[in-house]
């Protein structure tokens, strides 16, 4: 019988293998992950204490409901090793550290992402926290219980998100970037001041823009970041969200075709035959895509690909929510990175369209009362989009 | 026939047919095949055969 192995049991290998079981009942599927499996919605890990939930409260799927539903083997705490493509091998080290070989038809890489570091003449790993994972959340949530000033470097999605959330609770936030405005990357200035006003009138985050950290120290019970300008904020813990890199060594190890991300071709598949990529660990369009929706078309894709049906990945525009409480925000992010912000609307009600050379909407970024404008302008967008096909590299 | 719920497969969202879901057009009492085939989870994109419907 044919065996599909994937390694990674985020959301795009659960949901490559939920795909896959709904076309083909037969396959034999076999999942392995670096940590405890459970499916999960990894949003919600920046949204959980205005919710009202436990780390434990966000698992959706439990490993027996998932084996029992998806029909597939799951390997916990295992690390792979070694891949051999030409004999279709991949060696992986167990909790206890003996190694187990599996063989495989097809290898699906949906190894994610992982938080970037600060460099290391700036902080030491050990005195900043990181939320990649349940995992990850557990340890945070454990060290916040006693602790009422949190800073958090990084002012993108994650770090928006998390503000709003602890801030909500009575937690004394604040946020450190080097860039002018919250979600630079994403939204115009004007469009990221609005979130910041809205932040710090209503929540009272505090807000260091434009700020260099040098360095990151302990000082007795607290954590100390010191800025270029000399500046010193002081904190309990101190969460570092400054963007995610790519999770490519296994891809490298084989020599397939790495650049910021693994590189497909249009139907998932690396440069290396029968093995293929999905999710946080892959480029799209020359640039990573770390959004929930491009993993899901992706795996809804490649299911049909592996199971006998070939059928070519078409990105449509993702609106992605950023849940920020005071200042509802909506952001569909361009594909394209060539093109000018076009704002309208008044305080934080505000409507920006991101549009490419030929003046075509490719993206766009919406807050306050405008969010309600998301269908209609995520149908122009497609229309973009089917006029002109993603061309993945190849 | 009484209302229903359906959540998203992929982040666990509900919709209600009976609270509908005003900030994406659709008002209170809206049956769920009368939602465009087209639109998608507003919170992870999920499209709508992404939905299941929940025991009463």
């Amino acid at each position: 019988m044919e065996t599909i192995a994937i390694i990674g049991a985020g959301h795009a290998g659960l949901t490559l293998a939920r795909e896959i079981r709904q076309q083909d009942k037969s396959v034999n599927l076999v999942i392995l992950s670096q940590e405890e499996i459970c499916a999960y919605y990894k949003p919600n890990l920046s949204k959980a204490l205005s919710t009202g939930k436990s780390p434990d409260q966000l698992i959706t799927k439990e490993a027996s409901q998932l084996e029992a539903e998806l029909q597939c083997t799951l390997l916990h705490r295992v690390c792979v090793t070694r891949i051999e493509p030409e004999i279709k091998v991949l060696t992986y080290e167990m909790p206890d550290e003996t190694q187990r070989t599996l063989k495989y038809d097809r290898l699906v890489l949906a190894t994610g992402a992982t938080p970037m570091p600060l460099p290391s003449h700036v902080a030491d790993s050990a005195q900043l926290l990181a939320i990649n994972h349940l995992e990850d959340y557990r340890k945070f949530r454990n060290v916040l219980n006693t602790k009422k000033q949190v800073a958090i470097i990084g002012a993108g999605f994650v770090g928006c998100e998390l503000a709003s959330d602890l801030s909500s609770q009575g937690y004394q936030v604040s946020v450190i970037d080097r860039a002018e405005w919250p979600l630079n990357r994403a939204v115009p200035e004007v469009m990221g001041s609005a979130i910041r006003t809205a932040l710090s009138s209503h929540m009272d985050v505090r807000w260091f823009l434009g700020k260099t950290i040098e360095a990151v120290d302990r000082l007795n019970e607290q954590t100390i970041v010191r800025f270029s300008d000399g500046f010193l904020l002081a904190a309990d813990v101190v969460v570092s969200a400054i963007g995610l890199r790519p999770n490519t060594e296994l891809a490298r190890q084989i020599n397939a075709q790495v650049d910021l991300g693994i590189v497909v071709d249009a139907f998932s598949q690396t440069s290396i035959p029968h093995i293929y990529a999905l999710g946080d660990c892959v480029e799209y369009h020359g640039s990573p895509l770390p959004f929930i929706s491009p993993a899901t078309h992706a795996a809804k894709a490649l299911a049909k690909t592996l199971t006998g049906q070939p059928t070519e990945l078409l990105l449509p525009s993702l609106a992605v929510p950023v849940k920020i409480g005071p200042c509802p925000t909506l952001i569909c992010p361009s594909l394209g990175k060539r093109g000018v912000w076009e704002v309208q609307g008044s305080g934080i009600d505000l409507e920006a369209h991101y549009l490419n050379e030929f003046g075509q909407l490719t993206g766009f970024a919406l807050t306050g009362k405008c969010v309600s404008r998301k269908m209609e302008l995520a149908r122009q967008c497609q229309s973009v989009a089917s006029d002109a096909p993603l061309s993945l590299a190849s | 026939m009484p209302f229903r719920k359906y959540c998203c497969i992929t982040c666990d969202t509900v919709y209600d047919e009976a609270l509908g879901w005003p900030d994406e057009g659709f008002g209170p009492g809206t049956r769920w095949e009368d939602i465009p085939d087209d639109w998608t989870c507003p919170e992870c994109s999920a499209s709508k055969a992404d939905f299941y419907l929940l025991d009463a």
